[in-house]
């Protein structure tokens, strides 16, 4: 293997020697954290989170999860695939869980909404995941968590496709890049808020990265996490950075629901920890 | 392996033409002995290169929608081989869903990592990185896992973007080992024949080969004469690669001729 390949697929942009000093000049250096989200609590900011479901009944979760869906591979229906209500969702694996735990404690009157795209149909997941993301925009959701992706070039187009809709409806999708060092969809579309993790603790504190395509760095090491079952436990990986940068889109947005989602992207830009504002 | 397993003609042209491009590739034929000691010697390094206290790899058994343990080494040794898992269950099983790697610590709490089974091997980890392999053209094959960083309470951010990157290696090797297993019989099929209509040369020293390759009573000895053919080939030069290439790829044109594709899965 090459020398040069064995860095650090994506992060690598937000280890402390890496992460670049960014300013923000005349009206952008006017955009606090205070202004953005200050006393925010994302109240009524609809959250979907596209996952292995949400265990709703988690104490973590505090009864924020308001419902859901699954979307199950059904190779005899259209489109093969088929979604079910989900009224009290359950999660199969914990990871959902785990996402929609941190949402809620940045944005704790977020609602949450479970889409649940994982089964054992291996050769269906491409779809299911797609076909969650399509309920997301039909069904008003505002802001996306998608602690997935996929690496399948022949879904670029559709993945595009859904996420040009979203981005049309106004709605942010904030995704997890791969944590292989491979291209993913849809983390990787410029209208996609692209996350990894970065080694710092404090939620609120994340960086952006001038040398896209991974935008933001936000905590995903050590983190503790709910997990299903009731559970806690430590985790690692871009998945949980993800939603650190989704529930303080979720304050933004319930702070300030004019904004569209480019505009949301510049205030978390303005923000970042290394963003320096000019006086 | 199942030997009776029925191969699907238009996945086996497509498994030889890979074979093939990445032997071309190499400039010789590096064929592990068999997958049971090259798995083995992926978790060693596994382990060692991660500093971990033992190390194992699952691999898909599709008829059975289940992860399989293969292969395992330190304290979780021995009795884990041959054990299945559901897709849907366990972090090795959220890994093959979604592709992505995790590594968790305090797994103590994590019911879904199974106690009962984990407890009758006498074996809890505390931490684990566990990370897909992933083939050439994007399946998943299994899951790696290495468990209990010896010098640290859990794997970081590092450890799983270096696992990332040797499980990408390890599953190519993996992968292809396993198609040299299933395209095995066709293979030889496929040589019986050519040699059989290849008068220009005697072939009568290939031929008997490969009639005791193909009586299947001893699979890794066959698939040893058959990496010895290409060893063979791919040291005397280009023109001999592509030779045989160029009888491969008859082969499994004269396959699509014989039998309709049927779609598989």
């Amino acid at each position: 293997m090459p020398e040069e390949t064995l860095r650090p697929a994506w992060s690598q942009h937000f280890t402390p020697d890496a992460i670049q000093e960014l300013l923000a000049q005349g009206p952008f250096a006017k955009i606090t954290p205070e202004w953005a989200w200050g006393e925010s609590t994302g109240k009524g900011v609809r959250v979907a989170v596209v996952d292995s479901g949400v265990e709703y009944d988690h104490p973590a979760l505090e009864h924020c999860v308001q419902g859901g869906v699954v979307v199950e591979y059904d190779s005899k229906a259209k489109d093969n695939y088929r979604i079910k209500s989900d009224e009290k969702p359950l999660d199969v694996s914990g990871h959902g869980t785990a996402c929609a735990g941190i949402i809620h404690s940045i944005a704790p009157e977020a609602e949450i909404y479970s889409v649940r795209v994982l089964g054992r149909n291996m050769g269906g997941r491409a779809i299911q995941f797609a076909a969650g993301l399509d309920w997301t925009i039909e069904n008003d959701m505002q802001v996306v968590n998608l602690s997935l992706s996929t690496s399948l070039e022949e879904f670029f187009g559709l993945f595009h496709d859904l996420a040009d809709q979203a981005y049309f409806k106004n709605m942010n999708l904030v995704s997890a890049v791969n944590n292989i060092p491979e291209p993913s969809y849809p983390s990787l579309y410029s209208s996609v808020i692209s996350v990894a993790a970065h080694e710092g603790h404090d939620p609120f504190t994340y960086y952006y990265n001038p040398n896209p395509p991974v935008e933001f760095g936000a905590p995903g090491i050590d983190v503790e996490v709910a997990w299903n079952k009731g559970q806690y436990l430590v985790c690692t990986g871009n998945s949980f950075a993800a939603p650190h940068i989704t529930g303080i889109t979720a304050l933004i947005r319930a702070k300030h629901p004019e904004l569209t989602p480019f505009q949301i992207k510049t205030v978390l830009l303005a923000c970042a920890a290394n963003t320096k504002r000019q006086k | 392996m199942n030997p009776d397993k029925d191969i699907n003609e238009e996945k086996l042209s497509e498994q030889l033409q890979r074979l093939l491009i990445s032997i071309e590739a190499s400039g010789r034929a590096v064929l592990p002995k068999s997958n049971d000691v090259l798995l083995k010697s992926i978790v060693d390094a596994a382990a060692r290169i991660f500093g971990a206290a033992a190390a194992s790899i699952l691999l898909v058994n599709e008829e059975e929608e289940a992860l399989e343990f293969k292969v395992s080494t330190g304290e979780a040794d021995h009795d884990l081989v041959g054990t299945k898992f559901p897709y849907d269950r366990g972090i090795a099983g959220y890994v093959f869903m979604t592709g992505q790697p995790i590594a968790t610590s305090n797994v103590r709490e994590d019911k879904r990592f199974n106690q009962d089974f984990a407890k009758s091997t006498g074996y809890v980890p505390d931490s684990i990185l566990a990370t897909p392999l992933i083939s050439s053209d994007d399946r998943i094959i299994g899951v790696m896992e290495v468990l209990d960083k010896i010098d640290a309470t859990s794997f970081d951010l590092h450890d799983m973007e270096l696992m990332g990157m040797f499980a990408q290696q390890a599953a190519m090797a993996i992968d292809m080992s396993q198609q040299i297993d299933s395209i095995e019989q066709a293979l030889v099929r496929g040589l019986k024949r050519l040699a059989k209509e290849d008068r220009t040369q005697d072939s009568s020293d290939l031929k008997s080969a490969l009639d005791q390759a193909h009586s299947g009573e001893n699979r890794t000895s066959d698939l040893l004469v058959l990496a010895d053919l290409f060893n063979d080939i791919s040291g005397l030069g280009e023109a001999e690669r592509k030779a045989c290439i160029q009888v491969l790829t008859t082969f499994a044109e004269y396959r699509k001729t014989t039998s309709a594709p049927r779609r598989f899965r």
